[in-house]
């Protein structure tokens, strides 16, 4: 979620600088994913809400409220400042016929003016990436992002024209929350043809779907240039239902974030307020008395429960590890505006409409930790009274990987993925989309690629094995599976470990962990072989400090002595030599140079020959 | 020259898992081994992610079309012991977190608390892949389950952890952060040659999840931590790119 410091300081005046800020989230409260300064001066933060505070931290009032309880400082709350003007008698009808709607408030307003928002708007929006559209629509994402409700506007007229052709009563209009019904379209505003079924929640005029229910707007009643009447929506929708429907649909938006985090419907009548306070000053400012507010109808059927929560002031210290006090406690729940009563080492608080989120004791463990910071925690070691049983299996598997390894094997893992198999995944990122059956077919492929790489490695022969789960068509079961040449051996794990001993311990072994790893060059590697005689007496390395004088950047490893015989006085010596660079491809051209080179070096010696 | 009758080398991977396996057996956590095909119940539910749920769309799952007869049959046989609740969809494990919830679900049947388990196994995330991201990778996973163990024991014992596998210098730290099968939930940092890197996901056993494993969430409390191994070894050896650790090229097997 995207907050501008900016527009966050109109509600928390004296919040620190904009690092400190971000810090202090940081540790309190979610992550800060980035912090960015704008050209205007602004800053902008991005921060990971989690989803257990999806339902209030998604909108700047969230955290702002957030950051005045953490920090001790004053929340400026805007309710009083919205403008409420005097509403005039409606005729609007809302009908709820699923239980999916937990709250809908719609109001008419009539004559305004559709046109470019203020300039103070347009930065806001654009403080967090959004663009501005026009008056109406400005006004009705900025409260969204203001105070976390969707808030929806419809033209009126095209409403209206719809239910005079479909024989309703031409004065009242008549919006219906229900089902869809099987194959039921809409075209979105964004001209996305989308077919619904019954599963799907939609609002419709007694003709014709207007929009689906938390996710998206109908083309068929959009604002635009020439609107002058519009019925604003205020809504709450189950949050699981609106998540089905948005995945169905592939529409992910705004609101459907917000909705399947499970909003507080209390909410609704919160944005209604700061919509039409926003609504007065940007659709009609230069003539107010033309626009007519109706009365704000609502429905609301499914009243949010008031919830009181108990936890016990010890089971904090308990779950956190840290003593604290009742004062700590109780300074924590005046600072967050919980009403609370505590007697006899139990607290009970009434939990807000906006923190669903509290809803067992361990939640305010947490709430009081990430206030107090879990850097107060001191780490600690446990000791237990338990007894661990050996794992039959882990043992196994140890042994097999210890034999394997003692026998020259090296140990190598491979991609459970395979083009065929028996078990089956339904979707995949990739186009493999079976389990393996055996281990043998990644070894091939290993046996392979280490075999062109072996003068890399200087392997005279490629022992490698594997130990992993193979899905079969009557399990899952662990293999072991290693190469004698070319042939690749697999068993199942029980089998390979039927000479293990019975009193096979498990030791703990050291490795060198202080090694740094070494990335290799991913370009090709051109190998070249040098024999040179020499006269009996000269040793090897005389000969290699000669090559490796003269054989330049390009060589990956020292030259490898891979033949040494005596003829009638003279000795030969081979040597391989590896060339690779890690920028680019060698030529054969270059490699040539280096080698014409070294033999010319080494025929500057007396009785050297190269053969 | 020959190497013949030298040792091989083993994989990285192997060698990080038996070092932990060392460190959290020193602790006396149990090792448990668990299959990679796994009951959703066990993946999913008994770990408090109900269905049609946004904390199911953390983890981008591999579900399984369907069973062979034989291969149905035999993961039933082996389920018989767990919990019957399982709805019958089966997953590639998304994490190992159900291995050890399993665990700790037949500690509390044999009368064997407190306890505590730790599983490292291979994991799998149906997601594009690219230096960091690998749609198969390790993760660690361990629990602790008694009377009176707090997030206290959690920061000792993973500090202990941390230091073991990346050098005394190293410090940890709890950031707020949410799991469904935990309350409070954190996340676990890491201060790593002067970075704070993000380690692993833990926090305390959240009361529905105990319940799920038939423990009594007034009587006990414990911790639960899950991490990538992969990428403890990419931070400790400087490994550039995770999906190397798959390719079956033995220049990896550098240590």
């Amino acid at each position: 979620m995207k907050i501008s410091y900016n527009w966050l300081k109109w509600y928390v005046p004296e919040a620190p600088e904009a690092e400190k800020l971000a810090d202090i989230f940081t540790y309190h409260v979610a992550e800060v994913e980035s912090l960015e300064k704008l050209p205007n001066g602004d800053f902008v933060f991005d921060i990971k809400i989690l989803p257990s505070r999806a339902h209030d931290l998604l909108s700047h009032h969230g955290v702002a409220r957030e950051i005045a309880s953490l920090l001790n400082i004053t929340y400026k709350d805007p309710e009083p400042m919205y403008k409420v003007p005097n509403p005039t008698p409606t005729k609007l009808k809302i009908e709820i016929k699923t239980d999916k709607c937990r709250r809908y408030m719609g109001r008419i307003v009539r004559n305004i003016k559709v046109g470019p928002s203020p300039e103070w708007v347009v930065k806001h929006l654009e403080s967090i990436e959004q663009r501005s559209i026009n008056n109406i629509v400005d006004a009705a994402n900025l409260t969204m992002f203001d105070c976390g409700q969707p808030v929806h506007c419809f033209d009126l007229d095209k409403i209206y024209l719809r239910t005079v052709l479909g024989n309703s009563k031409k004065d009242s209009p008549l919006l219906i929350i229900r089902e869809a019904k099987e194959e039921e379209q809409m075209t979105t505003l964004d001209n996305k043809e989308v077919k619904l079924n019954s599963s799907d929640i939609v609002i419709a005029d007694p003709d014709q779907v207007l929009a689906i229910a938390g996710v998206k707007g109908g083309k068929i009643a959009e604002v635009d240039m020439n609107t002058k009447n519009i019925i604003i929506e205020v809504a709450n929708f189950d949050p699981t239902s609106v998540r089905k429907t948005a995945k169905s649909v592939s529409i992910f938006t705004d609101a459907v974030k917000r909705y399947e985090n499970d909003l507080s419907p209390e909410l609704c009548s919160f944005a209604m307020k700061e919509m039409t306070g926003l609504l007065v000053d940007v659709a009609c400012p230069e003539r107010p008395e033309e626009v007519k507010w109706e009365e704000i109808v609502d429905i609301y059927p499914q009243k949010q429960k008031e919830k009181k929560l108990s936890f016990s002031f010890d089971k904090i210290s308990k779950v956190l590890g840290i003593p604290v006090s009742v004062e700590e406690i109780e300074d924590i729940l005046k600072r967050y505006v919980f009403k609370y009563v505590y007697k006899d080492g139990i607290f009970e608080i009434e939990v807000p409409p906006m923190r669903q989120d509290l809803a067992i004791e361990e939640d305010m463990a947490e709430e009081i930790g990430r206030i107090l910071g879990y850097k107060k925690i001191e780490p600690k070691i446990p000791k237990i009274d338990f007894k661990p049983r050996v794992s039959n299996t882990y043992a196994k598997i140890i042994w097999a990987r210890e034999k394997l390894l003692a026998e020259g094997y090296s140990e190598v893992m491979t991609y459970t993925f395979a083009d065929k198999g028996k078990v089956e995944v339904m979707e995949s990122a990739s186009d493999k989309k079976f389990l393996r059956t055996n281990l043998s077919d990644g070894l091939k492929e290993s046996l392979k690629l280490n075999k062109l790489n072996s003068p890399l490695m200087s392997m005279d022969e490629i022992k490698i094995f594997e130990i992993g789960a193979v899905f079969k068509k009557d399990g899952e079961e662990i293999n072991v599976a290693y190469n004698e040449k070319d042939k690749i051996i697999e068993k199942n794990l029980n089998e390979f470990c039927r000479d293990m001993p019975s009193n096979f311990k498990l030791e703990p072994r050291s490795y060198n962990l202080k090694t740094k790893f070494k990335m290799w060059s991913l370009f090709p590697f051109i190998a070249r072989d040098v024999a040179v005689w020499v006269p009996e007496g000269v040793t090897s390395l005389e000969v290699m400090k000669v090559i490796k004088e003269n054989v330049g950047e390009l060589v990956i490893r020292d030259p490898e002595l891979f033949d040494e015989f005596k003829k009638d006085g003279k000795v030969s010596y081979a040597f391989r030599i590896v060339f690779q660079s890690h920028e680019r491809t060698l030529t054969d051209l270059e490699v040539n140079e280096v080698m014409n080179k070294i033999t010319e070096k080494i025929k500057e010696n007396k009785d050297w020959q190269v053969r | 020259m020959t190497e013949e009758n030298q040792k091989g080398r083993e994989h990285p991977l192997s060698i990080l898992a038996e070092e932990a396996y060392g460190i959290f057996s020193k602790l006396g956590f149990e090792i448990v081994i668990g299959p990679e095909i796994e009951s959703d119940w066990y993946n999913f539910d008994v770990l408090n992610v109900p269905k049609d749920h946004p904390a199911r769309d953390m983890q981008d799952t591999f579900w399984i079309k369907t069973l062979p007869d034989a291969f149905a049959q035999d993961f039933l046989l082996r389920n018989v012991n767990r919990s019957q609740k399982h709805t019958g969809s089966v997953v590639l494990r998304t994490h190992t977190t159900g291995v050890t919830a399993w665990a700790i679900e037949k500690a509390g049947k044999e009368g064997k608390l407190p306890c505590a388990f730790i599983s490292i196994g291979k994991v799998f995330r149906n997601e594009a892949t690219d230096v960091t991201h690998e749609m198969q990778f390790f993760q660690i996973d361990g629990m602790m389950v008694g009377e009176n163990i707090s997030l206290a024991d959690l920061k000792g014992v993973l500090t202990h952890f941390y230091k073991k596998m990346l050098g005394n210098k190293v410090e940890i730290e709890f950031r707020p952060s949410f799991f469904p099968f935990t309350e409070p939930s954190i996340e676990v940092f890491a201060k790593w040659k002067g970075k704070w890197l993000e380690m692993m996901g833990a926090g305390m056993l959240h009361p529905s999840v105990l319940r799920n494993v038939g423990l009594d969430p007034k009587k006990y409390q414990g911790f639960a931590f899950g991490g990538g191994l992969d990428r403890i070894a990419m931070i400790k050896w400087g490994i550039p790119d995770v999906r190397l650790f798959y390719q079956g090229d033995l220049r990896l097997n550098q240590f």
